[in-house]
């Protein structure tokens, strides 16, 4: 159920990003290596939004994970090129499950303000989940630490001011530009989110948290951030969907709009259902979050493999009914189906989700 | 009169009238005088002038107690289209008697060639006096054998287009010239049946609406049986667990022996999927306070059904392997797979097929236009069939 407030916030950002976000700004950034425009950001923050996740106490707005979805489905639909998940979401969520209170004080409020930007690096080379054993080592250094390893797939890694790093069984913070660290751009299908590679070669760092307790925190903040995720991925494909019911509306061919022709309707038809399918998944699972809900987990990797297998569906399907204008580069189509691909790798893929589903029923029965 | 009270009245009346003991007919009779059989409908007219969620709260205090009669206002696709579209004299002539339940009813509306277009029908009816002649042939009719009268839909000009042409009887069933075939179904069951009409008679004075006036009349019918429908969704989903068929796939797969195959194990997930985001759905559409919205939920319902169904019932065909093919009392576990991967068409082109309901969701929620129909307003005659 969708508040009027939660309506409310979700038309503000709509407004907002539909002036700020159009396709032409979407194109430019993805051009851009830093891949952001810092006077939106500023908005964003202006606004609240950056601090969505972010405790009161730390200058955030405290909210729940449906606000953040509504949120996250105007910036899915608009495909808001932003580090937005790496910092307002995962970041935010991984110091909250940290608790560690004073890198909580020092950095979520930069956060919500939006004066700093901040990723966690937990992949590493051969997968986008984190290993069940980071190979990436930690030693102790007088007062601080050392790092060494390599992470990838690394979201928003050349734009972050901090990363937060996993290694052995802890969180480490690691500064930009300190020796020992080199970030290196992926060369990203979708460009309107970047990527980075990390190497770490006995890079100093600093220990957020208590040793033994970086998986545990690593797990809740992903679990919150595929949260939010599936509210970008409810909102593109619903933009999607709507994208090509329009132009099936608007093209002719032999005499009539293709939509009129039962083999497009039923695509649009069919693209419906899984978009209204995945915004009613990622509404559900948010509540379920907000809720404590017991489900909530299972509900969560139930929901994130349809989410991601319905993004990527009506993404590809758009391409199909816009027919030859689709195949073009011009054509934003693709640009849906870049996103949807990504957003379906980046925490797990839809297979590793369903045997998540699986093994917690299988422990219920 | 709030809901409450409405709910405090009729407990009270249950309670000092209800023995489950009494006779049919007397029962009915007392629930008929106390407006109890139509509770939404006007006191001039045997109701008791209560609002549609008053029914229901009426409805569901009879059916806590276990007393049969109320209803009518909802589940008599007779008795509320006469209501709504019938004369005076048709309905103190017909009505009373279907809302005590001495008389029972069944639709002709399909033909063998009048499905997805039902407007296509060419059961036809002849002027005869104060009489009509009825001729042709009506399909997918349950309870055919018990009924009373039927709500027929028929040609009576054939000179104009094919929505024009149709009229609207309530057509007596006990008659010759009527003759009741039941459908044998791939299932195995025989739910339905064929109504073969040969000069068989319907007076003047059942005909409902205009002549030619019958779609306007069906399209009420039709309102009142998707309603009809909507309850019992509802109140089926109430009783027992949504889509109690997925809740055992792991414990099929684990009595099969093949829980640990990852390609089974991705199955069942996939089809569970399914079903958990019908489920939010609905949840959606009921939660929801825009109508646009709910109504998109809804309307997508059918589609999203089909495909659990037909889903289900394939992951279980790949759960239970060679079992799928023996049938019969002997073989539980592959009879019940089978039944149900026929039984998921019962719900795929029953009421709709999922290709019209896809016309209809394209059509109607996203505004698609419709296909050309060349013949939609040439005299039905000239149709090609």
């Amino acid at each position: 159920m969708i508040t009027v407030e939660q309506r409310d916030l979700a038309e503000a950002v709509a407004d907002l990003l539909v002036k700020r976000s159009p396709e032409s700004e979407v194109r430019r950034l993805m051009a851009d290596d830093a891949g952001y425009d810092p006077a939106l950001w500023a908005e964003l923050s202006e606004m609240g939004l950056l601090g969505l996740a972010i405790p009161e106490e730390y200058g955030g707005a405290g909210a729940g994970s449906v606000e953040l979805g509504v949120v996250m489905e105007q910036m899915g639909a608009t495909l808001l090129c932003a580090p937005y998940l790496s910092t307002a979401v995962l970041a935010a969520n991984l110091l909250v499950a940290l608790a560690d209170p004073t890198e909580c004080a020092e950095v979520l409020p930069r956060i919500a303000a939006g004066d700093l930007i901040a990723t966690v690096a937990f992949a590493e080379p051969g997968s986008a989940r984190p290993p069940d054993e980071p190979r990436t080592t930690a030693r102790p250094d007088g007062s601080g630490w050392r790092l060494t390893g390599t992470k990838t797939f690394v979201l928003d890694a050349l734009t972050a001011q901090r990363l937060y790093v996993t290694a052995g069984s802890g969180v480490f913070a690691v500064e930009r530009g300190v020796p020992g660290l080199t970030v290196t751009p992926l060369a990203t299908v979708d460009q309107t989110r970047k990527q980075g590679h990390l190497t770490l070669d006995d890079t100093p760092a600093r220990l957020v948290g208590a040793i033994g307790a970086g998986a545990d925190a690593l797990d809740e903040a992903l679990d919150r951030a595929t949260v939010a995720l599936l509210g970008e991925q409810a909102g593109g494909a619903m933009r999607a969907m709507e994208m090509s019911a329009d132009y099936a509306k608007t093209r002719f061919q032999f005499g009539r709009a293709i939509g009129s022709f039962q083999a497009i309707k039923h695509m649009c038809a069919d693209m419906l259902l899984e978009a209204q399918s995945a915004l009613s998944a990622a509404r559900h699972v948010a509540a379920a979050f907000d809720a404590a809900e017991p489900d909530r987990f299972a509900d969560l990797a139930l929901a994130q493999a349809y989410c991601s297998d319905a993004f990527v569906s009506v993404a590809a399907t758009t391409i199909q009914v816009h027919g030859g204008i689709g195949f073009t580069w011009e054509h934003p189509a693709h640009l849906y189906l870049r996103r949807a691909r990504t957003d379906a790798q980046i925490f797990g893929d839809p297979a590793r989700h369903r045997e998540r589903y699986v093994r917690l029923r299988e422990a219920q029965s | 009169m709030t809901n409450d009270e409405v709910r405090d009245e009729v407990r009270q009346w249950l309670a000092a009238n209800w023995d489950p003991a009494m006779d049919r007919g007397r029962w009915a009779q007392l629930v008929f005088d106390a407006g109890w059989a139509v509770p939404s409908w006007e006191p001039e007219w045997w109701g008791r002038g209560l609002t549609d969620p008053q029914s229901r709260v009426v409805a569901a205090e009879f059916a806590a107690v276990g007393a049969p009669g109320t209803g009518h206002d909802r589940a008599n696709l007779f008795a509320t289209t006469l209501h709504d579209l019938g004369t005076d004299e048709q309905k103190r002539r017909l009505i009373p008697p279907s809302i005590r339940g001495e008389t029972k009813w069944c639709l002709l509306y399909s033909e063998p060639g009048a499905g997805s277009d039902l407007a296509g029908l060419r059961t036809r009816a002849d002027r005869d006096g104060d009489e009509w002649v009825v001729n042709g042939q009506k399909v997918w009719t349950s309870f055919a054998k018990t009924a009373d009268y039927g709500l027929l839909v028929a040609r009576t000009d054939w000179d104009v287009s094919k929505h024009n042409g149709i009229t609207f009887f309530m057509f007596p069933m006990r008659q010759a010239g009527v003759e009741i075939r039941p459908i044998h179904q791939i299932t195995g069951e025989s739910e339905f049946n064929e109504v073969f009409i040969t000069g068989a008679r319907v007076p003047h004075a059942n005909l409902v609406g205009e002549p030619g006036g019958g779609w306007s009349v069906l399209q009420l019918a039709l309102a009142y049986e998707r309603r009809l429908m909507g309850d019992l969704a509802r109140t089926s989903r109430s009783a027992h667990k949504p889509q109690a068929d997925t809740d055992s796939l792991v414990a099929m797969a684990r009595n099969a022996g093949n829980l640990g195959d990852s390609h089974i194990r991705q199955e069942i997930a996939r089809v569970e999927a399914y079903a958990a985001v019908n489920r939010w759905n609905t949840q959606r559409a009921k939660a929801t306070t825009d109508r646009a919205e709910a109504a998109t939920l809804l309307a997508l319902g059918k589609i999203a059904m089909s495909r659990i169904l037909h889903e289900t019932a394939r992951v279980q065909t790949e759960i239970v392997g060679p079992e799928s093919m023996l049938t019969g009392p002997d073989n539980p576990v592959g009879d019940a797979v089978t039944f149900r991967t026929l039984n998921a068409y019962f719900t795929s082109i029953g009421g709709g097929t999922d290709q019209i309901q896809r016309n209809i969701v394209g059509e109607r929620v996203l505004g698609l236009p419709k296909e050309p129909e060349p013949y939609r307003n040439a005299p039905f005659r000239e149709l090609p069939h």
